[in-house]
Order: C-alpha cells, then structure tokens, then sequence
C-alpha cells in the first residue's frame, strides 16, 4: 500500500466538463457523488483510489426532480436518498421508490447518498435498483454525444460492472409514468429493524385491468450477483385473477429465479425461503394498491 | 483516516498535468482551499482531498465533541448537520465543504447556556457512557428543527443511525419528546419526576424491614439527582483519551499476524523504516520477555510475538510515526515471512489427541487446555436416581462483542528525567495497567501514573491492559514524545476479548413438585490464542449457578480450551449469561412438562436470604422471589400467559450477579478500594479522590451522592476528580460490579473521618459534644435541639484554620470469603443482586423475525442509590440481552480472518430495537453495602436472553439452543415442529 501520490480534487461545473475529465483520466479518476461507497473503504487504507477525484457536487443538471413532457419522473443522479424521502413530486407518482429509500441506511447517511450512486456502485444488496426494475425505470447516461436511456436491467452488468465508460455519467433515474391501475412495494428483509442491509428484497408491481393482472414486474435484491427481475412471474399471473393460490405458485417461481450465496448475514437456504414468503407479501401488497382507489397511475 | 501525511509527501512531485483545465481545485500540493463556515464562524482552510470532515473537525479546528466510532457510516457518533442536515462526518471530503455550513455539538446552546435538548437529555437521564451522545444530539437537533413535535415512530426514524451501547434508547426517546418542557428552566440537579425517588416494592420478609425503617432518612441517597458527567457529556466537552492532543504527539499502529498459526522465520523492518516521517519500529526482539495477561499462574502474552503467532491479528510489531497514515504505510513495508503451521478454530476439534498444539512451549497447557474445573458436591448420582424427572440438553452461545461505542485508545509520554511514565488511557481498570505496565516494563508502580479520561463504554473489553498501552509506553520512550494509538473498529473486533463460546451440557433433576434435586454442568469453552480473563470465565461459568435456585447436589466441569482465534476475556456478567440462558430455557421446558407454571416453579426453587450456598458462597440479603412476585404482578402474567394468539410469546428468565469479586485477580493485600475527600479551605465544597472508574454505569454519580449524603452537604457541592494516580488512590476498577458497593464503602468511611473534623469544629464553636451532632444538607445541628446549629461550611473553615487542610481517608475490603477448595474464590462477594425479566415478543412466523415488545424487569438491588443510574442500567441491559440474544456474533472464516469487525454486519440494537421496558426495584437492604446498596450493572443482563428465548418458545413451540436465536433457526425449528 503506498499513499497516493498525486490526489488531484476536481471541481467541474458542467456536465460537460465533468465527462471530458473522465475521459481524460480514464481508469486514474474517480467521480465523487455521495462518498458513502468511496469513503468507508478509504478510511480503512488511509488512502482513496485512483489519483483524481472528480467531484460531481457542482453540477446543476445533476440535481432536482422533474416530470418531462411525457409524465416521466426524472430524478437526477445526485438527488439523495434523504430528498428521495421527502421530494412530493416521487410520493405522488411513485410512492414505492420514497418507501424504499426510507427502508435505507440511517437519515445522516441517506443525506449523503445518492440515487445515482446507489446505481453506479452495483453491489447486490443495493436497494434502489430492484424496486425501479418493478417500476420499469431506465437511467439517463450522457457521455461525448446524445444522452442515451438505458433500463435499468441492462445497466448493472455484474457485481461493481456497470455500462458506463470512461467519461460517462449518469445523470438521471427516469420513471415512467406508471400504468393506470398499478401498484408497487418492496418487501424487505434484514436482520435489525434500525439502519441495516438487506438480506432479501423483493418488489413487485402489478398492473390489473378488470379484475385481472395484465403485467406483473417482480425483481429480486441481495439475492442474486445483480438485482433482476423474474420474468416467470408475469408469465405465470398475467391474464389471471388475484388468486392467493397463484401467488404462491408465483413466489415459488421466484424463490427458484434467486441465485443466493452463503454469506455473514444469512445461508442461500434462508433467502431462498425468504424470498418465497416475501414474493408472496409484495403480491399480495401491490394488487392490494393497484385495487386501492388513489394508487399511483390510476389518477 | 489521517492522511495529513499524505499531503507533504507529494511535495515536490509535479502537480498532474492531464486535466488542468479550469475545474481543478488542488494547488500543487494537492490541498484545496476551502471556506467554511463552523459554527457560524467562517474559515479559509486548505485541506487535502482525503480528510474526512470528522478529521477537520477533531484534528485541525480541535472540535472534539464529535465523535469517530466507525470509520464507515454505520455508528452515527461522528454525525454532524452539514447545512442543516444531518450527515455521519466519517463519510463526508473535507474537500466538498467549500460554501457550506456545519454545526457540531460545540454549537449548540447560546452563549454557554445550554440549548434546551441538552437540558432535557441531562434531566431524562438520557446518557451513559455519553460517546454516542453528540452524534445523537445533532440528530434530534435536526429532527426537532424541522418536526419541534416528533412522534416516536418519527424519532426511532431519525436516530436508527445513532447507535448506543449503554442501550439509553428509552431516555433519549423520552427526552427528545419533551424537549421542550426545559427551554425556560434553569438547570439544576433534580430529575425528571419519573426519577425522583427510588422505585420501590412492598418488603416480603422481616430482613428488609430496615429498609422501610430507612426510608426518607436520607437526604442524597435513594433520591434522584442527575448525572454528574451530565453536562459535559451532553455538550461535547467529556475528554475521551482519544480527544486529548499533546503538543509533539506522534502516532503508533501495530502489525497483526495474517495468518492464524504460525512461526514468524524472517522479520525485516528496514523499508519501514527507511520511510520518511517513521520514526521507530519495534518487534519481538525490542519487546521484554516478561509475559503479561490477567492471572499471574498463567500470563503468557508477549507485548509482540517473539516467536509464534496464535491468531489472525497476534501482534508482530509496531511502529511510530509523524502521523496515522504514515504509520499504515510503514506497517505495509514491514516484510515479514513465516512458516504457516496447521491451525485449529473451534474447542471441540483442539482437544483432540492429533490437534496441533497452540502453546507447545508451556507444559501446563499441553493438549490445548488452558483450565479445567472439577467440582462435585453433594452426591448427584444418587440425587438424579432420586428425581422424578430429569432432562439433559446441549446448548451453545455466541462469541458477542462488547462494542463499546469508543475504540481503545492510549496516549504515552515520559517525563521527569525521562523514568517516569505517565499512560493516558481508555481502561476500565487503572490499577490493572498500572500493575501489568509495571511488570512489563521493569519499573516501580511509584513511576508509572496513569490517567483515566472519560471512557466511551467498556463492558469489560477495557478492563485489561492493552497492546496499545504496552507499545505505546515502549514506543514513547524510544522516540522520546508523546506516542497515541488508537484502535480502528476493525482491530478492536480482532484484538477481541469478548464473550467465550460456551458448549453447554446441562443436566437437571426435579422432584414431582419441580424442586431442584440435582444439577450437572459441563462446559467447553473456546478460549481463543491467550488466557486473558478465561480462567475466571471458567469458574464463574460454573460458580454463580447455585445463587440463584437453592441445590444441594451439584457437579461442575469446565473447560477453556485455546484455539487459533483472537482471545476471549470478561464481558458484562462474565462466563454467566450462557449458562443462565441454558438454565433458565431448560428449566421452563422441565416446568411445561410437569405442568408447574414457569413462575411457580421459580418460586419453588428461590434462593433464600442467609444461605451459604453448596459452593461456600455466602448470600446474604436476597428478595428474588420479591423481585418474582413484582415482575409477575407488573408483566400482567397470569392474564396473558397460554392466552396469546400464535405468534405472541411471553417468557420469563431471573439472574443475578456479584456485588464486587471477593479477591482481586491478583493476590494483594491492597484494601480494593480507597478514597480521600479533601473539604475545600472556605467550607463550601469538597472533592472526592477515587480511582473507581466511570464507564457510563454512573459511577460518579453514586460515589458522589454517597460522599455528600455522609458529608451532611447538598450533592452539588462535591467535587470529583478525573481518575489520576497521583491525585487518588488505587482502586481495583470497573469490573465485577464492584463499584457501589466497595468503591461506595470506602467513600463513605473518608466522609464520615472527614465529617468527624469538621463536626468537632462544630462541638467547639457550639459549645456541645460532638457526637450530639447532625449534619445534613449543609447544616450542622445538635440532635435532640434542631434549631441549635450552624452552616456546615462555617464550621469546615473553623477546622481547616485550627489545624490545617480537612481531610478524610477510606477503605474497603470485603472479608474472607469462600470455603477451601480449588477455584472456591471466583463467585465470592459480599452481596448478590437477584432480578426477574419477563420479555414479551411477536415472531414472524414466515420470516422468524423476532420483535421484543415488552421487557418487564424488577431487581433485588438493595438500596436504590440513585433512580436515574439505576434505570439506565437495567434498561441498557433489557436491550443489550436483545442484541445477544438474537442478533450478534462474531464470525471467522475458515481461515480464522474475522469476517464481521464492523457494526454494519455485527449488529447491535438501534433505537428501533426498543421494546417498551418497565424496570423497578423491591426493597431491599444489604447490610454490607453502603446504605444498604449491592449492583445492578451486570446481574440485570443475566435474565434477559432466558425471558427472551422462553418468549420465543411460547410464541412458536420453537426452542432454540443455539444463540443467536435468527430467523433461520426459528424458521428450521417451524419446520421441523411442523414435520414431526
């Protein structure tokens, strides 16, 4: 272990500048958002990585929460988990994501942390990714040229792989708006109630028509290398009536989609159960919001 | 993170080129100018881009009221509100802060006078050990700055990142609530009214019939006063051993093994040293080959490995430096090669004839065994013939970890002619380091003065001498300035000496009416590389059984075995709870199956008060089946036990405890505890010197309350010196719960010498005999004429102008106890505590998630010196039993590298943990106890985890033997009951 030598601290102001850096200094740089994933480990070596530190705090397109013409939520990459809490615009149209981030972290870290960088961290208990593949978000990603909407589930190539390239940025999570007569949750499960990390998560959203499920998005978290959805479910429920029987054929498919390790926090056997009976309950939950007169979507 | 260093050594290296375009910030040095405003005071600093804000705060503007725990965002102690936010300082760049606005604890209050939370967490009670307490407090502060009426649901939601060891949850939540009630109040040293008097119960037999007698007699003791650490403590200005910067300080670190067993072959420090700003670096061939640990038959740890290493993170070598990330990198240049020797991780297996040999070199250790206990009294054999049922079962616990919010820490420096040494450090046991130092370094207890600051929670993890104060001392004296070493939470973990795995085999025979007849009771415990506290674990394992239930046929075998992992010491009811927990589970499932209600049977078994129990152990008051019949009665018991709906449970467990060690841990003829009290020149104070130690149980406190109620001043007119060799002394320390009773003792004697002084100045200027007089609140007067008397401090200044300073000298001793077999001594005390908890719990019956809701708990604790203490420890334990009763454990892998040295995957309680909990006291007096008072630390976690795992049993028909009781294992035993 040797002490950095030459730690350079970049501020860019635009979006711009902040992605030629990067392409600049290519695997030597690295940007900034909350600091949460970066700092803990650094703190640890007494150094942090790479030689450049590119700070994204300064950039404007980076921030706030706006609905584009199309009803889509853009929610910008440094938005924190704490704004995601609070923010009326993502109670209105997704109240699903505001929950889950509360689910999160303790409130002194959900200050820091960042949307984009719960993405771009790509560990396979993060949070966010799983409930915004049920709610079939894609991740705005400006590089040299146009910015490009990839979904979410292309986005997170492996544990600590993501797409982006040198020089590439995301910058926004998008959130379509959701389809009349959905609903979404994510059931979660750790070890301590207070500020701890999951050992499974499952969200889903159910979109039912008539009395019945037209599309069912159900996606798993902390249970497999990367959050993904389980497309067995929507095969198994769309066309049908809510039925507690078929949930829990449905569940079972996704106990059988989860690819769990063994680890500090619990056995494969343990999530794979979990994962069962928390499929079951977010199922139960979303079509119990998607019947809810004032769900999302449905105004 | 220090990274101070960093900066000056690129010094003179280019400054990059690459990306200089205009949005660089770094000058050529790498630092960055920053403006920031802190506490409304705006400043220009130039910060290298790896400084956290925690490290600006504490290390460059001195602002030490924050905290550092973790390193890692998960402890909540360095929290801070970054424009208005709350944010965890260890995660935040110094770098980020230009324009920004940051407001610490120092901030808080206006104009010294302190802001209204502060008053009300002083008034609630609402701090212990009080490390956690900044970081807390600027949550609430934003919480409240947003929400000023917050629900409890919002409070629990704002400070899950708060993580507090002492378990103050309940207070903090109260204090938070009705923050609002102190705004306009001036502080002063009465309690919120919950806390005003001592709880109380009815007395059940004759024994306590003094105690009533005693009621209202005392002005200070059994009355609430607030804590005495409070203000400090709740405003940031507490001096923790970390916080202290003396002027050239350098810092250490040490090298751990990597690997779990082996001989170091070749040792090369020369690239360590050749790094610039290392100053020395020491190894096994620099230390002294005396050995040090805690039992003198059996010190067999090294300051470095000499030779072998034992475990993953055994000490090898340490080093100096300019500052901490120097001395990270110097430790990475250290080349060390060893030979790797085969290693062994758990007891079972290191017992076996072809186990490889931890401790080859030491014959009284051969076959791994560090120490075997054999007792056998009375005749079981014939006594389990004799019973009417007899069950067997294994059980087996967890290595927890004390977790003390604050990392071990220690300062060193010589001074004088360089042959005195002068330790700051954070210990629960000054004594101990002093001796141990002593030994270790070949110098005379006379030149060693240690100094205790504030101590952020010990639990027993801080009650031995430490590698950091031995390498610190050798370090200081060969670098000549001061050396600071401090543990990362990580190295803590490692360094370990925390709980032992208890294998547990315990055999119990009842009669038909569930009388105890027989006990057998066989453990294993793993030990870890080195003995450290484990040969008293070992006894106490098997010696404080009978306190509790009377037996008369009882056969105990224990073994601590060594094993390649990091050494297990003393943790909060040392060696007693895993026994307890098995015990008490095994008795209630004995108790269902005779169909005797589980309190009944209890009640049946009582310990009485006056009884020598069958290992010579002398109880002398004892209301356990008060204690019973209060938690029985409060817990709503009888309405609520077998009428729960499935997936409700309510449980009961009992426990007690000593009331100090009988013998200290080594053999001295040195009185345990002693005090002076010196009474100020004008009479209007007096400062109390004792070396007892505050580690958050509110120590101080007590001791001072005792001093003034023996004084006949108010409390707030006693002073309490911080613990210093020089100023106090020797007191054996924090451990045992020792210090009400002995500690106390020992106050109360120097107050009534130093009261005999100023009462005969009294008697002169009165013209009365001397024994005629009382003296309370501050006033002297005759017995029998009330209104014939003068101010207390009138007549102390008379005696200090008549013969010279007014001073008063205590001691204490507890007397021969024990009987006069081998190991009799672990277990003797001179009073016991006695408590009953009943948790009442929901689980999950699809996750096996288990959620206490309500701990009802009533303690034997003799006189209740102080509500506000007494409370705080009792609750601290309810939560504290949660976290060891389901959720921790310290895991390795097959390596024996630690695998969860950290708080986000070794979990303690949070806020969100708390269970409704209801504690109170039966009267009770114990006539060795100063007023009538024993412990309440330690003997009030012992029934926790049995209430909890009985809860658990009642709610799902799950018995788990294994601690922790997780959702996995409650989800195996479902299905399990369900397949049978």
């Amino acid at each position: 272990m040797t002490v950095t030598a030459t730690l350079q601290h970049h501020r860019p102001r635009t979006l711009a500048e902040a992605c030629e850096l990067g392409r600049e200094l290519g695997a030597r740089a690295v940007y900034l958002a909350g600091g949460t994933e970066l700092v803990p480990p650094a703190n640890v070596a007494g150094r942090l990585p790479g030689e450049h530190l590119i700070s994204l705090r300064e950039l404007d397109a980076l921030r706030g929460v706006q609905q584009e013409a199309d009803g889509t939520l853009r929610v910008g990459a440094m938005t924190t988990l704490a704004e995601l809490t609070r923010e009326p615009l993502v109670a209105e149209h997704c109240p699903a994501l505001a929950e889950t981030a509360r689910l999160m972290a303790g409130e002194q870290v959900r200050t820091l942390a960042t949307v984009g960088g719960n993405f771009c961290a790509a560990v396979a208990c993060a949070d966010l990714p799983p409930v915004c593949l049920a709610l079939e978000a894609t991740l705005a990603v400006q590089g040299a040229g146009e910015e490009r909407r990839v979904p979410v589930e292309e986005f997170i190539r492996g544990p600590r792989r993501t797409v982006l390239q040198p020089g590439e940025l995301l910058t926004a999570l998008c959130i379509p708006p959701q389809p009349k007569g959905s609903g979404t949750t994510t059931q979660r499960f750790s070890l301590r109630r207070g500020n701890a990390l999951a050992v499974a998560s499952v969200c889903a959203r159910l979109t039912v028509e008539n009395g019945q499920i037209r599309e069912a998005r159900l996606a798993l978290g902390a249970v497999a290398p990367v959050p993904r959805l389980v497309p067995a479910v929507h095969e198994l429920l769309a066309g049908k009536p809510a039925d507690a029987a078929l949930f829990e054929t449905a569940a079972q498919a996704a106990s059988e989609a989860a690819q769990p390790i063994s680890d500090v926090r619990a056995s494969a056997a343990f999530r794979h159960q979990l994962v069962q009976r928390l499929a079951k309950r977010a199922l139960e939950e979303a079509v119990q919001r998607a019947s809810a007169p004032t769900t999302e979507g449905a105004a | 993170m220090n990274d101070r260093a960093a900066v000056p050594q690129v010094n003179g290296k280019a400054a990059p080129s690459g990306a200089s375009n205009g949005a660089t910030t770094s000058n050529e040095l790498g630092s960055v100018l920053i403006r920031v405003n802190v506490n409304g005071v705006p400043r220009s600093l130039a910060v290298p881009p790896t400084l956290t804000l925690k490290n600006l705060l504490r290390e460059e503007l001195a602002l030490t009221g924050t905290k550092g725990g973790c390193e890692a965002g998960d402890c909540g102690s360095c929290t801070v509100l970054l424009d208005g936010e709350p944010v965890t300082s260890c995660l935040v760049l110094a770098v980020e802060l230009d324009g920004r606005e940051v407001r610490t604890v120092e901030g808080l209050g206006d104009h010294g006078e302190l802001h209204p939370l502060q008053k009300s967490f002083i008034k609630h009670g609402a701090l212990q050990c009080g490390y956690c307490i900044p970081g807390m407090m600027m949550s609430a502060v934003a919480l409240i700055e947003r929400n000023p009426e917050p629900s409890e649901a919002e409070i629990v939601e704002a400070l899950a990142g708060n993580l507090c060891r002492c378990g103050t949850y309940p207070r903090i939540i109260k204090a938070i609530q009705s923050w609002r009630d102190f705004a306009e109040t001036p502080l002063d040293t009465k309690p919120h009214p919950d806390d005003e008097h001592a709880p109380a119960g009815e007395a059940r037999n004759g024994k306590s019939a003094e105690a009533l007698r005693l009621r209202g007699r005392h002005a200070v003791v059994t009355e609430g006063v607030t804590r005495y650490d409070g203000p400090d403590k709740v405003s940031g200005r507490a001096v923790y051993t970390a916080d202290i910067q003396l002027p050239g300080t350098v810092h250490g670190k040490i090298l751990g093994s990597p690997i779990a067993h082996g001989i170091i072959r070749r040792l090369d420090t020369s690239k360590a040293e050749a790094i610039p700003g290392v100053l020395a670096v020491i190894t096994g061939k620099d230390v002294p080959d005396t050995k040090y640990g805690v039992s003198p038959a059996r010190y067999d740890e090294h300051v470095l490995a000499k030779e072998r290493v034992r475990y993953v993170g055994d000490e090898v070598a340490a080093v100096a430096a300019v500052d901490e990330a120097t001395a990270q990198q110097a430790l990475a240049a250290i080349d060390v090669e060893y030979e790797e020797l085969p290693a062994v991780f758990d007891a079972e297996s290191a017992i076996q004839p072809d186990a490889p040999q931890i401790h080859p070199e030491t014959p009284r250790f051969a076959g791994n065994l560090n120490t075997v206990v054999e007792w056998d009294f009375g005749d079981i054999d014939a006594a389990f013939e004799n019973s009417h049922l007899v069950r067997e079962k294994r059980f087996v616990g967890n290595r927890t970890y004390q977790s003390p919010l604050e990392p071990h820490a220690t300062i060193a420096r010589w001074e004088h002619h360089g042959e005195r040494l002068t330790i700051w450090s954070s210990t629960q046991t000054p004594h101990y380091l002093q001796k141990q130092l002593s030994r270790v370094l070949g110098l005379e207890m006379g030149n060693i003065r240690v100094i205790r600051p504030a101590v952020g929670g010990g639990f027993g993890v801080k009650a031995e001498v430490t590698p950091l104060d031995l390498c610190a001392a050798i370090l200081a004296k060969r670098v000549g300035r001061p050396v600071k070493m401090c543990y990362s939470r990580e190295e803590m973990v490692r360094h370990f000496r925390g709980r032992h795995k208890q294998t547990i085999d315990l055999k119990i025979g009842l009669d038909r009416e569930g009388r105890i007849q027989a006990v057998h009771h066989r453990v294993l415990l793993d030990g870890g590389a080195y003995t450290s506290y484990g040969v008293i674990t070992a006894y106490y394992a098997g010696s404080m059984l009978p306190t509790l239930y009377r037996f008369e046929n009882y056969r105990y075998e224990g073994k601590r075995v060594f094993t390649n992992l990091p050494a297990c010491g003393a943790f909060r009811g040392h060696g007693v709870p895993q026994p307890r927990f098995a015990f008490e589970s095994l008795l209630d499932d004995m108790a269902h199956e005779l169909g005797i209600d589980p309190f009944e049977i209890r009640m049946r078994n009582a310990m009485e008060p006056n009884t020598r129990t069958i290992n010579a152990l002398d109880i002398s008051s004892c209301e356990f089946r008060a204690t019973l019949e209060q938690a029985r009665q409060r817990s709503g018991w009888t309405e609520k036990k077998g009428k729960l709906k499935r997936g409700k449970g309510i449980g009961v467990g009992c426990g007690g405890f000593v009331s100090g060690a009988g013998y200290p841990i080594y053999r001295s003829n040195f009185p345990h505890s002693n005090a002076l009290i010196r009474v100020h020149e004008d009479g209007h104070a007096a400062t109390l010197h004792i070396a007892a130690s505050e580690i958050g149980q509110g120590s101080d406190t007590v001791l001072v309350q005792i001093a003034a109620e023996e004084l006949g001043i108010p409390y707030e007119r006693v002073w309490l010196v911080e613990c210093d060799s020089t100023l106090a002394p020797i007191d054996l320390g924090s451990y045992s719960s020792r210090v009400t009773l002995m500690g106390g003792n020992a106050v109360k004697m120097a107050a009534a010498d130093a009261k005999a002084k100023v009462l005969q100045a009294a008697a002169r200027k009165l013209g009365c005999d001397p024994h005629g007089l009382t003296a309370r609140e501050g006033r002297i007067y005759i017995a029998e004429h009330e209104e014939v008397g003068m101010p207390w401090h009138e007549a102390a200044h008379l005696a200090f102008c008549a013969n010279g300073p007014v001073i008063g000298t205590g001691h204490y001793s507890p007397p021969e106890l024990g009987g006069d077999f081998k190991g009799s001594a672990v277990g003797t005390s001179p009073a016991y505590s006695f408590s009953t908890a009943v948790a009442e719990v929901s689980v999950d019956l699809e996750t096996g998630y288990v959620t206490v809701e309500r701990i009802t708990d009533s303690s034997d604790a003799g006189t209740v010196i102080n509500p506000v203490t007494f409370h705080g420890q009792v609750e601290g334990s309810a939560i504290m039993g949660i976290g060891e009763a389901l959720t921790e454990d310290t895991l390795f892998d097959e390596q024996g590298k630690l695998k969860n040295g950290n708080l986000h995957d070794y979990l303690i309680p949070s806020i969100a943990e708390t269970p409704r909990i209801d504690t109170t006291a039966v009267e009770s007096f114990e006539p060795r106890g100063p007023f009538g008072a024993k412990e309440i630390g330690e003997g009030s976690l012992l029934p926790i985890v049995g209430a909890i795992a009985n809860a658990i049993y009642d709610a799902c028909g799950v018995r788990v033997t294994e601690l922790p009781i997780t959702p996995e294992k409650i989800l195996a035993g479902l299905e399990q009951n369900a397949t049978a």
